[in-house]
């Protein structure tokens, strides 16, 4: 027996064996990487569902970044990709795997725009139809994206990765993914959870900023009445819309075009089976493959750096700037305003995408300083002008960086 | 990485005041486009109203911030406050326990020997 134990072979297996096990290669070199990313996965885990932010994006972003960092599992590789190219020879030869394949989504860019989509049949462009300034408080609010590009640049990043990190301004996940995935694909987890973080943080990281930059007089505004929007104008307007911004800029054309194609599904009344396809069914199957294969590429090479933590860092004042940038141009315009026409400043936040939650934020700080004035209506007009705004903004980056 | 080999301060910032100026143009235009589209709806529904009240001759009102607002907003508005009014309304209680502990005499009503189930007794 004990001649059998010490036979090479017999210890050369094992050793093999322990080795090659899960638990083995965290003791390989970089191997703690792995378990980091493990316990950052389970984090993410714990707050999309105990605390639920942005749980129908964080859950499968997390078990993405779960399923990647399995130490020996390799369910995702990032050399198929290397060189912001897709290596086809790969997939051709079957040495992909699911998440591989899923990644293809994000690569090619269909996920973000199947996403907006469904964003376009279930927004309602009616508030801005009614008040077109609201365009303006959208375009102040893209601050946070032209800021942050500078704040990127002066750490040190690459003009590629600035505009990716700046888009996260947009508070507008598929157009951060659209963007990233084309100019700086090496940094789209850290985006991506950047992104999606801050926008569930949304309700914290502006009311102080609202207040800090309002007097109460201003808080208190109330707005006038919105006019009603026929049935015409909503059809007219996605078309309108598709046709001058893919004219000024064919860049922003698949983001824009995507959002429009679905909102006049919406408003036509007449492929109401597709509205509610691309509402749900679509919506839910993209939403699980771009989260499962976005939080794959979050491995913790590319993750545990300092470039996470700037991104992170620089998430935040671009979340804030887009909202202070918002606030103020309404302020602004408050002063060329007759009274009766005034804006109420606190809507101007609302120009970062985030749509609903950053409306709802308006609403719920007015509420908090005047139980009758009803702000929704109106924040959602700057809300969905931000949307248009952003991909607008990702147009122009790519036009210059792609 | 060659292509922004050289891209510096300078070019950064020309591209951050050109991206910006190119959105708030770009949304500009849109202003534009979507105010006369406006317009032109505004007009055509106004139109349509005075013919309809030409036709039935009722004079037409001048105020369109009311002809602006339907009869769902309204409802909308009523709702709302009556819920912020009543909302408001509580019961106001003086938080003083009012019920007294009574000592109760004997009653021969909650007598159990003169139950339903006591039989007459055959005398």
């Amino acid at each position: 027996m004990i001649t059998l134990l010490q036979s090479n072979f017999i210890l050369d297996s094992l050793n093999d064996f322990v080795s090659q096990s899960g638990i083995g290669l965290f003791f390989a070199p970089g191997g703690w990487k792995m378990a980091v990313m493990i316990g950052l996965a389970c984090f993410l885990l714990w707050l999309a569902i105990k605390k639920q932010f942005e749980p129908l994006l964080l859950l499968p972003i997390a078990f993405g970044m779960l399923l990647t960092n399995l130490p020996g599992a390799e369910m995702f590789h990032s050399e198929f990709f290397a060189g912001g190219h897709v290596h086809w020879e790969h997939f051709a030869h079957g040495e992909a795997g699911l998440l591989d394949i899923l990644y293809l989504g994000v690569k090619l860019g269909i996920y973000p725009c199947l996403i907006f989509i469904g964003v376009g049949a279930m927004t309602d462009f009616g508030p801005l139809i009614a008040n077109p300034k609201s365009f303006l408080l959208g375009a102040a609010a893209q601050l946070g994206i032209f800021a942050t590009f500078i704040g990127a640049y002066a750490l040190g990043f690459a003009p590629n990765e600035c505009g990716s990190i700046g888009i996260i301004g947009g508070a507008d996940g598929p157009t951060s993914i659209f963007l990233t995935a084309r100019l700086a694909p090496e940094l789209l987890g850290p985006i991506a959870i950047a992104a999606y973080s801050y926008m569930a943080l949304v309700p914290v990281i502006q009311p102080p900023i609202m207040r800090a930059l309002t007097t109460e007089k201003e808080r208190v505004i109330k707005m006038k009445q919105l006019r009603q929007v026929s049935k015409t104008e909503k059809i007219l307007f996605p078309v309108i819309i598709t046709i001058v911004i893919a004219l000024l800029l064919p860049s922003a054309a698949p983001l824009v075009g995507c959002l429009m194609l679905g909102n006049l599904m919406k408003e036509c009344g007449v492929v109401d089976r597709l509205a509610k396809t691309v509402q749900n069914e679509l919506m839910n199957i993209v939403v699980i493959f771009l989260g499962i294969s976005v939080g794959a590429t979050a491995t913790g090479d590319s993750f545990l750096n300092i470039k996470t933590i700037f991104i992170l860092c620089l998430g935040i004042l671009a979340f804030s700037c887009g909202s202070a940038g918002g606030v103020l141009l309404a302020k602004l315009m408050n002063l060329f305003a007759k009274e009766g026409n005034k804006i109420n400043p606190l809507i101007g936040s609302a120009g970062v995408s985030a749509v609903p939650m950053a409306a709802r934020v308006s609403q719920t700080v007015g509420q908090e300083y005047d139980h009758s004035n009803f702000l929704l209506m109106h924040a959602m007009g700057p809300n969905v002008a931000g949307v248009v705004g952003s991909a607008v903004a990702a147009g122009i980056l790519l036009a210059f960086l792609g | 990485m060659d292509k922004f080999a050289n891209v510096g301060w300078i070019e950064m910032l020309l591209m951050t005041l050109i991206g910006f100026g190119v959105v708030f143009c770009v949304l500009v235009l849109l202003i534009f486009v979507m105010k006369g589209m406006g317009t032109i709806f505004t007009r055509q529904k106004k139109a349509e109203k005075a013919a309809k009240a030409a036709a039935a001759g009722v004079a037409v009102a001048e105020d369109d911030h009311h002809e602006a607002i339907s009869d769902q907003e309204i409802a909308a508005a009523i709702i709302t406050a009556l819920k912020l009014y009543k909302s408001n309304l509580h019961d106001q209680e003086s938080e003083m326990i009012t019920i007294h502990r009574i000592a109760r005499a004997y009653s021969p009503w909650s007598s159990k020997i003169h139950g339903l189930t006591q039989l007459p007794e055959r005398k």
